[in-house]
C-alpha cells in the first residue's frame, strides 16, 4: 500500500499522519483517528449518515479520499459539543424528541449546523431542503425540523 | 393541471405475537441502599423508546423519581428474556414484566416499612418522591434509601423478578376464525395530496393521524413513532418496491430503492386518542407497527379522490398514475 503524509486541521486540532493514499476520509476519522461519531451508512453517498464539514460545507465523508483532505479543516460531530457541554443545536434535537435510533443524528446535527451559520433564521422549507441528503427511517423528519428551528431560535437569543 | 384530493383510511392491529404463539416478557427489579433502583430487561431498544419507557413504569411503580432508575436492556450476560422487539409488543408486555417486577420489589420494602412505620398491613402504605409513608397520616414517613438499607442489614433481599405472558388464542386451523390478538390497536388517518396530472407526481401535503394508543407512557415517543411510521407509510405507497429477479433484488441501494427524504414527508399531525388498556401497564397498548398501516390506502384513496383513478399495485409510480388517466380518459372518449 503507498503511504503518503496527510496533514489536516480535525476539529480545531492540527493532525499529522501517514496513511494509504486509497482511503476514504470516513476510514481516516473513524479507523485511524478513532472518531467514530462519524457513522457509515450506505458508503455511496445516498445516506448522508457520513456527513462532516469540509472548509465548513457539509459533504460526504465516504466519497471524500482522506488526502483530498489535506490542508484542510474537517469539523466532525465530536468538534461540535461534548456529553457535558452540548452545543444548544444538540440540546435542541433532545428537546424536540428528534432522535429515536440515532445513526442520522450526527450528520443531521451537522447539516443543521452549517445551514444555520449561513441563514440563522430559515423556514421549514429550508430546514428540509438543508437536511434533505440525510435519511432517517425512524422519526419522520418532522420532530428533526422542529428541533432545527428550535436551535434557531435558541442561538438567535 | 394540478389536482388536490382528500383520502381517509382505518385499521385495527393485532398487538403481540398472537395466535396462541409463548408471548413472555421478563425483568428484575433491584431497590439499592441509596433509594436506587436497577431494572433488568431483556428488551431491546432500537429507537422506539422502550428503555425510557421501562424507566418511567419502573419509577412510577416503585414511587422514586426517574433519575433514580439505571435501566440495563438487552444485555445477554445479565438482561433475562424479554422477546423480540417486534409485533409492537414491548411497551405492553416488557412493561407489564417491569411492572410486576417492581411492584415485588416494592412489597418486600414495604412489608419491612410496616415494622418501622408500625401499621398493621402494607394496604396502608405508599411510595412517592422516594418516601415510604402512612397514606392516611402522610407526615409520618421514611425515606426509601434508610428503609432499603435497613432491610438489607436485616437480610432481606430488595429484589422482584416476574413474567408477564400476552395473551393470546389459536385460531381454528380449518376456518382461520378466531380472536389471536390481545389487544388491538386502531387507527384512523386523513392524507391530502396533490396530484400533478401532465407528470402524474403524487405530493402529500399533509397527513393527520389519529391513534388509539391506549394511554400513551410517553407522549413525544408516541408522536415520534407516529410520524415515523406515516413517513414509512408514504415510502411504501408511493416510491418502494423491492424488484426481485430470479431470487436476485435488483435495486438493493438508495439510488434506486427510494425511501422518503426530509422533502418527501409532509407535516404529521399525530392525534393521540388515549383509552385506557385494563390490562396494560398503567393503560397502554402499543404504537409500532399501526403508525404506518393506514397511511398508503389514506393515499391511495386520496389520489382517487383528486383524479379519479384507482392505483391497485404499489407503489403508486407517476407511470401508473399517468397510464391510469389516461385509460380512465380513453374509456370516458
Amino acid at each position: 500500500m503507498e503511504m503518503k503524509k496527510l496533514s489536516l486541521t480535525v476539529n480545531g486540532k492540527l493532525i499529522e499522519r501517514e496513511v494509504p493514499t486509497n482511503i476514504r476520509l470516513l476510514d481516516f476519522l473513524r479507523d485511524y483517528l478513532h472518531l467514530t461519531g462519524t457513522k457509515e451508512g450506505c458508503g455511496e453517498g445516498e445516506c448522508g449518515a457520513c456527513t462532516v464539514l469540509l472548509d465548513g460545507k457539509p459533504v460526504n465523508s465516504c466519497l471524500v479520499m482522506a488526502h483530498s483532505a489535506h490542508g484542510r479543516e474537517v469539523i466532525t460531530i465530536e468538534g461540535i459539543g461534548t456529553p457535558d457541554k452540548l452545543h444548544p443545536i444538540q440540546e435542541a434535537f433532545l428537546e424536540a424528541g428528534a432522535v429515536q435510533c440515532g445513526y442520522c443524528t450526527p450528520g443531521m446535527v451537522l447539516a443543521a449546523y452549517a445551514l444555520l451559520k449561513e441563514n440563522p433564521n430559515p423556514t421549514r422549507e429550508e430546514i428540509k431542503v438543508a437536511i434533505s441528503g440525510n435519511l432517517c427511517r425512524c422519526t419522520g423528519y418532522n420532530k428533526i425540523v422542529d428541533a432545527v428551528e428550535l436551535a434557531a431560535r435558541k442561538e438567535g437569543k | 393541471m394540478k389536482k388536490r384530493g382528500i383520502g381517509m383510511a382505518s385499521i385495527f392491529y393485532g398487538t403481540g405475537y398472537g395466535n396462541g404463539f409463548p408471548d413472555v416478557s421478563s425483568a428484575v427489579v433491584e431497590i439499592h441502599d441509596d433509594g436506587s433502583a436497577t431494572v433488568l430487561t431483556g428488551a431491546a431498544d432500537c429507537g422506539q423508546g422502550s428503555n425510557t419507557v421501562l424507566a418511567q413504569i419502573a419509577a412510577e411503580e416503585l414511587g422514586i423519581p426517574i433519575e433514580k432508575i439505571t435501566l440495563i436492556s438487552a444485555d445477554t450476560d445479565c438482561t433475562p428474556d424479554a422477546g423480540t422487539t417486534a409485533a409492537t409488543r414491548q411497551t405492553y408486555t416488557s412493561g407489564n414484566a417491569v411492572k410486576l417486577a417492581a411492584a415485588k420489589a416494592k412489597k418486600i420494602l414495604l412489608d419491612f416499612a410496616a415494622g418501622v412505620l408500625a401499621v398493621n398491613t402494607i394496604d396502608g402504605l405508599d411510595i412517592k418522591d422516594g418516601y415510604v409513608y402512612v397514606k392516611t397520616f402522610p407526615q409520618k414517613r421514611i425515606s426509601v434509601a434508610e428503609l432499603a438499607s435497613h432491610a438489607r442489614f436485616k437480610g432481606n433481599r430488595l429484589i422482584g423478578e416476574a413474567s408477564f405472558t400476552t395473551h393470546s388464542t389459536m385460531v381454528d386451523p380449518e376456518t382461520g376464525q378466531g380472536a389471536p390478538y390481545y389487544p388491538y390497536a386502531f387507527a384512523t388517518q386523513i392524507a391530502e395530496v396533490e396530484v400533478d396530472t401532465e407528470t402524474g407526481k403524487v405530493e402529500v401535503i399533509r397527513i393527520v393521524a389519529a391513534h388509539d394508543v391506549g394511554r400513551a407512557i410517553n407522549k413525544i415517543a408516541v408522536e415520534g413513532q407516529i410520524q415515523g411510521g406515516v413517513a414509512q407509510g408514504v415510502g411504501w405507497a408511493l416510491t418502494e418496491e423491492v424488484e426481485l429477479k430470479n431470487g436476485q433484488i435488483q435495486n438493493p441501494s438508495f439510488t434506486e430503492y427510494l425511501i422518503p427524504t426530509a422533502l418527501d414527508v409532509p407535516e404529521v399531525t399525530p392525534v393521540i386518542v388515549e383509552t385506557y388498556e385494563e390490562t396494560g401497564p398503567y393503560g397502554a397498548k402499543g404504537v409500532g407497527e399501526p403508525a404506518m398501516l393506514p397511511t398508503m390506502p389514506a393515499i391511495l384513496n386520496a389520489i382517487y379522490n383528486a383524479v379519479g383513478v384507482r392505483i391497485t399495485e404499489l407503489p403508486a409510480t407517476p407511470e401508473k398514475i399517468l397510464k391510469a388517466l389516461k385509460e380512465k380518459e380513453q374509456k370516458n372518449a
